[in-house]
């Protein structure tokens, strides 16, 4: 009986052992993910105009999104599983955060370069040729004003006449 | 300036109506000199001595002195009565003449007005009983002023030059007036009319029916034109027959326009055809040139947007009629209210004529039972 119980508390343990790696696994995966996006709105605000900056954004954002998918119905699953055996949990937590710890800063260090790396395409390709009609934004905004103003006939100074218009300078 | 302020003067028998008028609601007095003083018949004429008299009916207290020739008007307003009025109007000109005016005092009335005015509903000078039924109430709907007691109604129908009309006008008091906001006419929804006949064959209404119909058809199927032929002692003391339209948009504006056939014994002889046609023509026009307020009621729209609450109206009108660039003027004397004016060219969305965007804050009602200074 003792064997058999031992082998049984074994096997659970090991099993407790399987499903806390898939946990760990889980949580560095959240983890990398927010680092991921705390990145990614980095990189939006300095490049928000680059197309090119936005189709690969979108890719990142896409793939993360199935990754979260697929976390989500392990994490579910993992769950189910752990309630029963809550103390086991909160040992084998420890352990993973403490992998999860040392793999974060492995992303971290990744994410930078990827980034680094992101920031040179956008100046490189976007700027020079796409964008000229950025160019002197204000100066065609206040011409397209004065040619809108001296076309259109000035109806409150026809109607209320000249003096009105002293009085309001 | 220090006189400007107490009493307003002017010179000459134009727009003798607006300045009356916007001398009762703001209470200052006006004095209106030189009218036709250089005329072979100098003076007021008989219909402006009735209008005249008929603001002496609404109100409480007014002081009223004309010069021995009529030349010279001094107003001084009271408060503005109102309760139960009976009064015959001049047939030389239509009741439109003088329901025009009435409308922009009723809703300000201590008591609500209910007035029965004889004279002439129909004529080719003013706008028609039927057309200010159809354009002017709804409009006034959209500042607030609304209630089952807020009725015009054509009770007998009379034509230039004889007359015997009647009509019916009772409208309720309102403490406030809503702001507007009428920036999107919409898009023409349906049209109605009416084509009218008195002491003629009743089949003129149908022919004039026929012949708008020839030419609305081709724009929009949803057209009714009722056919309005009284009898008797409904029918008034002369014979004619005439055509109005009331377009609908989408948005609830209502753009009008309206032919009468030439008084008895006066020009040539109208065809209901043509009449019919022409109108439909001028209906168009006035679609072309859209707004959310149709040209003839222009100006009540502005005057009670200036007296609504101390908030910003806007609406848009089609270009500006001749008669409301002047009450602007008026206004902005009475009332110190500039409004803000501008152009909206034609664009992809705004077909027709060249629109105008009017913006004001209104002077607020309250203010108006006290003397404006």
């Amino acid at each position: 009986r003792d064997i058999s119980e031992s082998k049984v508390v074994g096997d659970y343990s090991k099993a407790g052992l399987l499903q806390t790696n898939g946990l760990s696994k889980s949580l560095n995966l959240e983890s990398s993910l927010t680092v991921n996006k705390a990145t990614l709105a980095i990189s939006d605000s300095g490049h928000c105009t680059a197309e090119e900056a936005f189709a690969s954004e979108d890719e990142t954002e896409e793939s993360s999104s199935l990754n979260t998918e697929e976390e989500d119905s392990e994490n579910e699953e993992v769950i189910r599983k752990k309630f029963p055996k809550s103390s086991q949990v909160a040992g084998d937590q420890r352990l993973g955060s403490e992998n999860l710890i040392g793999e974060t800063s492995d992303v971290e260090d990744l994410l930078k370069e990827e980034e680094d790396y992101k920031e040179e395409n956008d100046y490189s390709t976007e700027t020079s040729g796409a964008l000229k009609w950025k160019e002197d934004l204000s100066r065609k905004a206040a011409e397209a004003f004065l040619r809108q103003q001296q076309a259109t006939p000035n109806l409150r100074k026809l109607i209320y006449g000249t003096v009105t218009e002293d009085n309001e300078e | 300036m220090a006189t400007q302020a107490h009493s307003l003067s002017y010179a000459g028998c134009n727009f003798l109506r607006q300045r009356l008028v916007l001398s009762t609601l703001s209470g200052r007095p006006v004095k209106i000199r030189r009218i036709r003083a250089r005329d072979d018949n100098p003076g007021l004429r008989d219909f402006e001595a009735s209008f005249i008299r008929l603001l002496d009916k609404v109100t409480n207290g007014s002081r009223i002195e004309i010069n021995q020739t009529g030349t010279t008007l001094y107003y001084q307003p009271g408060l503005l009565y109102g309760g139960s009025v009976e009064h015959d109007c001049n047939v030389l000109r239509s009741i439109g003449y003088y329901l025009e005016s009435l409308l922009c005092l009723a809703p300000f009335m201590k008591h609500p007005l209910r007035i029965v005015l004889r004279g002439v509903t129909n004529d080719q000078v003013d706008p028609s009983v039927d057309v200010l039924k159809a354009t002017a109430l709804p409009l006034l709907k959209q500042f607030g002023i609304d209630g089952e007691s807020f009725e015009l109604k054509v009770v007998r129908r009379g034509m230039p030059p004889g007359g015997g009309g009647e009509v019916f006008f009772s409208c309720p008091v309102r403490k406030v007036l809503k702001p507007i906001q009428l920036t999107d006419p919409g898009k023409i929804k349906r049209i109605r009319g009416t084509a009218y006949s008195v002491r003629v064959s009743p089949q003129m209404a149908n022919r004039i029916v026929d012949s708008a119909r020839s030419i609305l058809n081709k724009f929009i199927p949803d057209i009714y034109i009722y056919t309005d032929h009284m009898k008797g002692i409904n029918s008034g003391k002369s014979p004619g027959f005439g055509l109005s339209l009331v377009a609908e948009t989408t948005n609830g504006t209502f753009l009008s326009a309206e032919l009468a056939s030439n008084p008895q014994g006066q020009g040539a002889a109208v065809l209901p055809e043509d009449l019919g046609r022409n109108c439909a023509k001028l209906l168009l026009e006035e679609i072309y040139r859209g707004g959310c307020v149709d040209s003839t009621n222009q100006s009540l729209a502005l005057l009670l947007m200036t007296l609504g609450q101390q908030d910003v109206s806007k609406v848009l009108l089609g270009p500006l009629s001749p008669y409301t660039i002047e009450f602007l003027r008026h206004l902005k004397s009475f009332f110190q209210i500039m409004f803000k004016i501008e152009t909206k060219p034609c664009g992809e969305e705004l077909k027709g004529g060249d629109k105008v965007l009017m913006t004001c804050v209104g002077v607020g009602f309250s203010n108006l039972s006290k003397t404006l200074k």
